[in-house]
C-alpha cells in the first residue's frame, strides 16, 4: 500500500487500487473505540444525462435519481432490508447522496467485520422492484417535505437558481415529488450497471485498523468486477454569466435570512490553495474577529455571525456568505464595501498570522473524529485532492495569494443575492 | 475513561478526565441552577452577556483575537435545560499541547481564559455594560423569536409546554419576550453574583494532560479562589420521585402555520416504579422508536409509507416518552393510529426476544461510544453528577444486559398518553 504521512499532525493514510479499479483509502487511528467506513460512488444529482457505451443517443432521467437509488439501495433479495442487519448488529448504518457523489456508511464499536459482510453485500447487490419502489415514494415525499419547510433549503435552491443557467445544481438533490413519480426499476438498474462499477469507487475507513488486516478483509468480500461499459457525462455548457442578480420569497419564518453567492469558474489548478487562501480571507474580511463583524454587531444589524464557505465540485465552484438580519439589504451592502476596502487596502501581515494560526489548529481538531476524517477525504478524493496537503499548503501560502483570490473571484458581475423573510403578520 | 472527581470547595466541583485518544482539550464549566419562570429569561441572556467582555479581555473583539492566538480555541457557550434544572455551559476546545507549533502550555491559557470569562466579567460600577445589555437582549429576542424556523424543534417544545403547562421542564430554556424586554442593568446585574453565589459549578477537563498540572492551574487560579463556598441549590434530577399527575384525557393541541409538512409530536408520562426503571426505560425505547429496527420505524415508515422521520426519545431525569414524526397532513389520524397502535403492542408484550437483544446490542454500542467523543463523555457524567447517581461505562452495560421481558412489558404498561400536538398547514381546516 502507498502510505502518506503528515508530521504535524502524526497522521497516516494508506492507499491502495485495487486490480478491479477500486481505491480503499485507510486512516488508522489507534486507541479509539469508533470506527468509521464509508463507500462512495462517483454518481450524484449533478449526473443527470449522459451517452452509454458508442450510442448516439443522450440518455436524461428524472431529478432525484442518484437520492432515490440509494433509499433504494438497503433494499435485499431475501426482503431483510440491509439497514435493518446493520441495526442489529449494533452499528450505526446509514447513507447520504451529494451533488456529485453517493456514499453508504456505518460507524460502530464492536462487530465491524460482521456488519462488513452485510455491507459489502449489499452495495454490491441491488434488488430493485417496481414494487418497493412504489413503497418508498411516500418516504421521499415526506423528506422532500420536511425540505421544503426548511428556510436554509430555500435559500440556498434559490441563489443556485440565480447563478447556474444550466448546471443541474440548481435543482433539488432530492428532485421533486413530481420527477421521481417517473422513477422505476429500470431507469435505477441503468444507473447502477454503469456507475456503481469500481473505477468509479472508493471506500474510505478510519478507526483502530491495522491496514493491511482490514485491506485484505476489503478484497475477500469484493465480488464486483471491473466494467468495460464506457460512459460520457453530459453537462450542458454553463456561461460565465449569473442569471439574475436577487431574488426574494416568504416563508414561517422569525428573522430574514440572507445568502450572498459569487459564482467562480469551476476547478482551478490549485483548489487547496484557493480554498485555503478563501478561508483566510473569509475569517479576516467578515469572521468573528473581523472589525465588520463588530461594527455589525454593535449596531444591531447582525446578532449571529456570518457563515462562509467555499463549495466546489467538478463542474461548479462558488463563494457563499450567509447571516441573519432585520435588515439584510444594510448588511450586504457593508459587505460589499468591506470588500471593497480589502481590495483597497490589502492585508496586514497581524492579521494574515493570526488567522493561519487559528485555522491550524482547526485542521488539528478536525483530525479527532473518524467520522469527520473519513467523511472529509472521502469529498476530498471526488475533487482530486490529498486531504493532507491543507497543511502542506499552509507553510507556502502567501499574502499575494490571498489578494489575488480576493481580486478575481468577488466581483459584482458575478454575484447574486437570495432572502427569506418572513411572512406579512398583518395581512390575516 | 474514569471521570476523577474533587471539591475544590464545598459546591465546586472539578472533574478530569484522562484521555490519550484526542488532539484536543475539552473544558467545560456549569452552572447549575433550579428552572423557574423568573429566571429563565436572565438565565439564558447571561452567557451571551459573559461573552461581551472580561476583566483580562474587556470586549468580544478582544476574546475572539485571544482565542485566535490560541491555535483558534472555539469558545461557546449556552444554556439548556436537564430535568428540573437549568444549565449554563461555558466550553472551550483547544488543540492539545502536544500539537502546538512552538510548544506553548496551551490547556493553562484556555482553562484561564474560560474561567476569566465565567467569573469575571467586565463591568462598570458593578453592573454590566449597558450598551452589552442592549445588544445582547437583541440577540436573546431573536433567538426566542427563532424558535419557529426549525418546525421539528419547534414542535417537540410546544408539545413540552403543553404537557407542563408552561412550568418547570416544560418553561422553554431561552426565555420569554415578556420578561426580558422589562429586565433592567440593575435587575440582571445583581442576579449575576446572585447566581455566582448560590449555583452549583463544575468543571470538566477531558483531555491529555498532566493531572498534577491541571491540579496546580485551578489551585492557583486567583477567579477561583474569590468564589464563595456554597450549599448548591439545585434539583437533584431523581426520576424516582418524579410526581406525575394522572391525566385521564390526552390534552389535543393543534396550532396552524403555514407549513407543507404536519409535524406529530405525542408526549407520555411514565408511572413505572421499578428499581432500575431508568435501564429499562432505554431499552423499551429502544424498542419503541429508536433506529431503524424500531417498531415506529419499521411500521410507521418502512411498512405504511406515512413519514421519513418517526422516533421516539426517553427523557430520563423527567421519566417521559415523546414520539415525534413529520407526516402529510390529511394522514393525521391513519398515523396517530399507527403509532398509538406501536405503543399498544408493547404494552402487550407483542415484541420477541430478539428485539430485545437487538435493542440491547444497540444500546450497548451506544455505551461504548460513550468514551469515543469529549462532549459525550462530559454530559454522560454531567448526568450523573445532577442524579447524585454514580457508575462506570461497564456498569452501565451490565445494567442494561439484565433489563427482561416482564420488566419491560411493566414499564409500558404505566406509559400514559399526556398531549397530542399537531403542527398543521393553513389551508388545512
Amino acid at each position: 500500500m502507498q502510505v502518506i504521512e503528515n508530521s504535524k499532525i502524526k497522521e497516516k493514510m494508506y492507499i491502495e487500487k485495487l486490480s478491479n479499479g477500486l481505491t480503499i483509502i485507510i486512516i488508522p487511528k489507534k486507541k479509539l473505540t469508533k470506527k468509521y467506513i464509508t463507500w462512495g460512488v462517483n454518481f450524484g444529482s449533478i449526473d443527470n444525462k449522459f451517452i452509454l457505451g458508442d450510442s448516439k443517443d443522450i440518455t436524461e432521467i428524472p431529478d432525484g435519481v442518484a437520492h432515490y437509488l440509494e433509499h433504494k439501495m438497503f433494499e435485499q433479495r431475501s426482503g431483510i432490508n440491509a439497514l435493518d442487519t446493520l441495526t442489529n448488529l449494533g452499528v450505526d448504518a446509514n447513507a447520504y447522496t451529494t451533488n456529485t457523489y453517493t456514499t453508504y456508511l456505518y460507524e460502530c464499536t464492536d462487530n465491524f467485520y460482521e456488519a462488513l459482510d452485510e455491507f459489502m453485500d449489499y452495495v454490491q447487490n441491488p434488488y430493485y422492484t417496481s414494487e418497493n419502489i412504489q413503497k418508498e415514494r411516500g418516504i421521499i415525499e415526506q423528506e422532500i417535505s420536511m425540505y421544503d419547510d426548511e428556510p436554509g433549503q430555500a435559500l440556498y435552491m434559490n441563489l443556485m437558481k440565480l447563478l447556474y443557467h444550466n448546471n443541474p445544481i440548481n435543482i433539488d438533490i432530492a428532485g421533486t415529488k413530481e420527477s421521481i413519480a417517473k422513477i422505476d426499476e429500470n431507469v435505477l438498474y441503468t444507473i447502477y450497471n454503469n456507475f456503481y462499477v469500481p473505477e468509479n469507487m472508493v471506500i474510505v475507513a478510519c478507526g483502530d485498523f491495522e491496514p493491511n488486516e482490514l485491506l485484505e478483509n476489503i478484497k475477500r468480500r469484493i465480488t464486483l468486477k471491473p466494467s468495460n461499459n464506457k460512459i460520457t457525462r453530459v453537462y450542458k455548457e454553463e456561461p460565465d454569466s449569473i442569471v439574475d442578480k436577487k431574488a426574494e420569497r416568504q416563508m414561517e419564518i422569525s428573522a430574514p435570512v440572507f445568502m450572498i453567492g459569487y459564482k467562480d469558474k469551476p476547478f482551478s489548478e490549485n483548489m487547496v490553495q484557493k480554498d485555503l487562501a478563501l478561508e483566510i480571507l473569509g475569517e479576516i474580511i467578515i469572521g468573528k474577529s473581523s472589525k465588520l463583524f463588530k461594527r455589525l454587531y454593535d449596531e444591531g444589524l447582525i446578532t449571529t455571525p456570518l457563515g462562509f464557505s467555499y463549495e466546489y465540485g467538478r463542474t461548479f465552484a462558488h463563494f457563499l456568505i450567509q447571516g441573519y438580519s432585520e435588515e439584510p439589504e444594510r448588511v450586504i451592502d457593508e459587505i460589499k464595501n468591506e470588500i471593497e476596502f480589502f481590495k483597497a487596502r490589502g492585508i496586514t501581515d497581524e492579521d494574515f498570522e493570526r488567522v493561519k494560526k487559528k485555522l491550524y489548529g482547526e485542521y488539528v481538531k478536525d483530525f479527532n473524529d473518524p467520522e469527520v476524517i473519513a467523511a472529509g477525504v472521502l469529498a476530498d478524493y471526488f475533487n482530486n485532492i490529498n486531504t493532507f496537503s491543507f497543511f502542506e499548503e499552509f507553510d507556502c501560502i502567501r499574502k499575494e495569494d490571498l489578494l489575488d483570490v480576493l481580486n478575481s473571484l468577488f466581483l459584482e458581475e458575478k454575484k447574486a443575492i437570495s432572502i427569506v423573510k418572513g411572512n406579512d403578520k398583518n395581512v390575516e | 475513561m474514569a471521570d476523577y472527581r474533587y471539591e475544590l470547595k464545598q459546591g465546586i466541583k472539578a472533574h478530569l478526565i484522562k484521555t490519550d485518544i484526542f488532539k484536543t482539550n475539552l473544558i467545560t464549566i456549569i452552572l447549575t441552577t433550579p428552572l423557574k419562570r423568573e429566571n429563565v429569561t436572565k438565565n439564558a441572556l447571561i452567557p451571551f452577556l459573559l461573552k461581551r467582555g472580561s476583566k483580562n479581555f474587556p470586549t468580544n473583539e478582544d476574546i475572539s483575537k485571544r482565542t485566535d492566538e490560541l491555535y483558534g480555541t472555539s469558545l461557546n457557550c449556552g444554556v439548556d435545560k436537564v430535568g428540573d434544572n437549568q444549565i449554563l455551559k461555558f466550553v472551550a476546545e483547544s488543540i492539545d499541547n502536544n500539537y502546538t507549533l512552538n510548544g506553548e502550555d496551551l490547556i493553562k491559557d484556555v482553562i484561564d481564559l474560560l474561567i476569566d470569562v465565567t467569573f469575571n466579567p467586565y463591568m462598570e460600577n458593578g453592573k454590566f455594560k449597558e450598551t452589552a445589555l442592549d445588544t445582547e437582549k437583541a440577540h436573546l429576542e431573536d433567538l426566542i423569536n427563532s424558535k419557529i424556523d426549525n418546525k421539528d424543534i419547534y414542535a417537540y417544545n410546544k408539545c413540552l409546554e403543553n404537557m407542563y403547562e408552561f412550568t418547570g421542564f416544560g418553561l422553554y430554556k431561552y426565555g420569554y419576550l415578556q420578561d426580558l424586554e422589562k429586565l433592567s442593568l440593575e435587575e440582571i446585574s445583581e442576579y449575576y453574583f446572585e447566581l455566582l453565589k448560590t449555583c452549583k459549578i463544575d468543571i470538566f477537563i477531558s483531555g491529555n494532560f498532566d493531572e498534577n498540572h491541571v491540579k496546580e492551574i485551578l489551585n492557583q487560579n486567583e477567579i477561583l479562589k474569590k468564589l464563595n463556598e456554597r450549599e448548591p441549590e439545585y434539583n437533584v434530577a431523581d426520576p424516582s420521585t418524579e410526581v406525575v399527575q394522572k391525566v385521564d384525557n390526552p390534552k389535543k393541541i393543534q396550532e396552524k402555520l403555514d407549513v407543507n409538512q404536519g409535524k406529530l409530536v405525542i408526549g407520555y408520562n411514565i408511572l413505572d416504579k421499578q428499581p432500575n426503571s431508568r435501564d429499562i426505560g432505554i431499552v423499551c425505547n429502544c424498542i419503541l422508536g429508536d433506529g431503524a429496527s424500531s417498531m415506529l420505524f419499521q411500521n410507521v415508515r418502512e411498512k405504511a409509507g406515512l413519514a421519513y422521520t418517526v422516533k421516539s426519545g426517553f427523557i430520563k431525569p423527567k421519566n417521559i416518552i415523546m414520539i415525534n414524526s413529520g407526516i402529510e397532513i390529511q394522514n393525521y389520524d391513519k398515523a396517530l393510529e399507527l403509532i398509538k397502535e406501536q405503543v399498544e403492542n408493547i404494552k402487550k408484550g407483542k415484541f420477541s426476544d430478539k428485539d430485545i437483544t437487538n435493542a440491547k446490542t444497540y444500546i450497548v454500542s451506544g455505551i461504548k461510544n460513550i468514551e469515543a467523543e469529549q462532549d459525550t463523555e462530559v454530559i454522560f457524567y454531567m448526568g450523573q453528577e445532577l442524579s447524585s447517581k454514580y457508575f462506570g461505562i461497564n456498569q452501565h452495560i451490565t445494567s442494561i444486559n439484565s433489563v427482561t421481558k416482564e420488566q419491560i412489558v411493566e414499564f409500558a404498561k404505566s406509559l400514559q398518553m399526556n398531549t397530542i400536538y399537531f403542527l398543521t398547514g393553513l389551508e388545512n381546516n
